[in-house]
Order: structure tokens, then sequence, then C-alpha cells
């Protein structure tokens, strides 16, 4: 499966740890499976057109947390110890962009019905765009 | 911090008596991708020219490798790469001509690379420079600066005039070097933030001749916020002062001993207008 990233430079979180939270949510979610290679770091500066020091100090992170493996010959790789999270463990990985919504929709008047059928909606889309 | 590899000291500079240049004090670690940024007239292109010994400073000096730069070696000029502001070209030659003419200049120079890398932003290689499009001439600038594969880089506004494709495959290059020994050094002065975010390490702004603020670009992005309070007075950790206490609106570096928590992040572009507002 191609491994893909979003970034997006113009937003307040730096890039590398744009890289860090989607490789730990993929390998939470089991989208990233154990032994599976990740880009190398002058492939995926190529494709984003960022600093390829970047790359490298997201994947360092996620080396010394355990979440990734330096295999000779293959470069990066989901570690051999990572499992897909629990629930829990998965729910955690979202409540805070939810919590930041939530505190959005408080400052823009919104109910909870109204948020909660937008966050449905936008659940609805992204399955969409995921199965063509 | 490693050494700086590009250094300016105490420069001081004066054009027609008022001061462009005032107590600007720069280091750049080995590796570095510094983002030059400020206001038209900031004094951006002036401290460039200083770097690169082209304008000679009324006072202090400025050191590229270890060399005084208005006295480069030999050798660390073959390690340089400069992008001036204004395309520096022979009118009545091509760009073919400008690979042939340069590239005689330079020991390390890649014929090869060069026009890879021309192809890449696709520029007319057989056009008279005079004839080219500011673009065109903005890249022919790019593809010399380049084409000796120079640790050393320093780009003068090296991509206004280029549309976003060409400006990607531009940030691209600035990575490609071919000397993996050593990882090169860029100073780029640019007014398209969102371009520089992609590739910084490092962020100075300069306002009024000025360094206002260095730093690394993560850092910054992590750590400095937009806070809001209620009372006239500046919270703890507040750096600048560039809105009227009223607003109570603060720039704080949450580094600081007793900044407030929360605030608001900022991207390059919201950090540009409130150090400049």
């Amino acid at each position: 499966m191609h491994m893909s990233f979003s970034i997006a430079p113009s937003d307040p979180t730096p890039i590398y740890r744009q890289i860090v939270e989607q490789v730990r949510r993929q390998i939470a979610g089991g989208v990233l499976r154990q032994g599976q290679g990740l880009p190398s770091v002058r492939a995926l500066a190529q494709e984003h057109a960022i600093n390829p020091m970047t790359v490298s100090k997201a994947y360092s992170l996620l080396e010394t947390e355990g979440l990734l493996e330096r295999r000779r010959g293959m470069g990066m790789v989901v570690a051999t110890s990572t499992e897909r999270g629990g629930s829990a463990e998965r729910q955690d990985l979202l409540r805070p962009s939810l919590q930041a919504a939530a505190e959005q929709a408080r400052q823009l008047g919104l109910s909870a019905k109204v948020a909660l059928g937008l966050y449905e909606a936008c659940l609805k889309q992204t399955h969409r765009e995921e199965t063509p | 911090m490693n050494d700086a590899i590009i250094s300016a000291n105490h420069v001081r500079h004066l054009y027609k008596s008022k001061a462009v240049l005032e107590q600007v004090n720069l280091q750049v670690p080995e590796g570095a991708v510094l983002g030059l940024v400020g206001r038209n007239g900031a004094g951006k292109s002036t401290l460039l020219r200083c770097l690169v010994g082209l304008t000679v400073p009324d006072k202090g000096f400025c050191q590229l490798g270890g060399c005084m730069s208005t006295d480069l070696s030999d050798e660390m000029r073959e390690r340089l790469g400069y992008v001036a502001q204004t395309p520096d070209l022979f009118d009545w030659l091509t760009a073919e001509q400008h690979f042939e003419r340069i590239g005689s200049l330079y020991a390390q120079w890649n014929q090869e690379q060069a026009w890879v890398l021309a192809t890449q932003l696709s520029l007319p290689m057989f056009t008279k420079a005079k004839d080219l499009s500011l673009g065109d001439q903005q890249k022919l600038s790019v593809v010399l600066a380049l084409g000796h594969d120079p640790d050393v880089l320093i780009l003068d506004e090296p991509v206004a005039s280029l549309d976003p494709m060409t400006r990607r495959a531009f940030m691209r290059a600035l990575f490609e070097n071919h000397d993996s020994e050593r990882a090169r050094t860029v100073v780029i002065s640019s007014h398209l933030l969102s371009d520089l975010e992609r590739v910084v390490t490092h962020v100075a702004f300069m306002r009024e001749g000025q360094i206002q603020l260095m730093d690394e670009w993560d850092a910054l992005a992590e750590h400095l916020r937009l806070v809001q309070v209620n009372t006239d007075e500046a919270p703890r950790g507040a750096i600048f002062k560039s809105r009227r206490p009223e607003q109570g609106l603060w720039l704080v570096d949450t580094r600081l001993a007793g900044a407030p928590a929360g605030g608001r992040a900022l991207n390059l572009d919201d950090l540009f207008l409130e150090l400049n507002a």
C-alpha cells in the first residue's frame, strides 16, 4: 500500500509534528502494520517539496518512541513491537482535534446537534473519498 | 550550535546618510536553511550583499566559511552560489552560452546537472537573455548559482516571478546537493512565506535595518502564541509590543517564565503581520 501523508505547511503545527502525528494515528489505526516500510526521507521530502531534515527529525522522534525501526537496506519500517491500538487508545488520539472543534463550535454559537450533524457529514464525505 | 558558516557581526551600513543596517548580528549554522523575511526596505538585500562581499559595510564585518566576505578566497568563491534580486546576466548570451561561460569559471561546474535543472524549471535554452521574460531570467540565475553544486547559497528573492509549479521544482533543487559530505547552507529572502515554511530550518525577521527575531522555525511555531489579556499591562513572557495596549493582544513566548498558557498558534504569515503591525 502506498503510504501517504497530508502536509499543510501553513498550518501552525510544525511539519515534523504533522508527520509524527499522522504516523502515530496510522499505526494506532492499523493502517500501517508491523514491518511495513515508510517512504525514504528523500522521497517524502521530494514529494512535498519540503526540507529532508524535517522528515529526518520526524522519523528520529518516532524511532525514539519505539514506533519505527531502522532496518538495513529498507530504511524505516513500523516497529515489530507495535500493535494496532485498542479502541480507547485510538479515541485518545482523536480527542484533541474534536476538543478544538468543540471550542470553535461554541465560539460560533452552533448547537451540539448542528455540530454533530456536521461531523457526521464530514465522516461520510471522507468515507466516500476513500472508497470510490 | 555548530560554528556559524555564515555570519554578520555588528554590521552597520548607511545609504544617503540613513542607516539601512543597524547593529546586525547573524549566525547561520552549517546545514541551516534560513528564511530572511521583512517588509520592502527592511534591509534584507543590503544584508545579503554584505554577506557575499558586494557591499562593504560602514561598520562591522561579515564572514563566509571563516573568510572575510570582502576578501573571499578562491576556494570559498568556488563553494558559494548567489542570486541577486535583479538577474545579473549577459543580455546577448543564451542560457546555453551562459552555461559555457559561467561553467568555465568553476572547477566543480556540472554541465549535466545544470541541464537537468534547466529542464525541471522549463528554462528556454536558446533565447538571448534580453529576450527572456523576467521569470525565465530568474530561472537562469538560479540554475547558474546552483550549477557548481555550492554548499553556501545566498538567494535574494530568487523566485518572486515564478509560478507555483516552478517554485516547487526550485525548492526541490535546493536539497539536491551532490557533495553529500557537506549539508548545504542556504540564506533565502522571500515574501512567499508559505514557500519558506516548507523549506526553512530557521527564520530571521528584519525590520528597519535590524534583526527583530531569529530562531528555529519549529521552535517559533511551537512556542509563540498570540494571547488575549483583559488588562492594559503586558503579560509575562510578552515579546514585542506591536499592537496598541488597549487591544490586549500580545505576542508571548511560552518558553519564558510565567508566560500565560493558551493563546493562538501562528503560522509564518500571522507572525510576519504581528511583528510588522
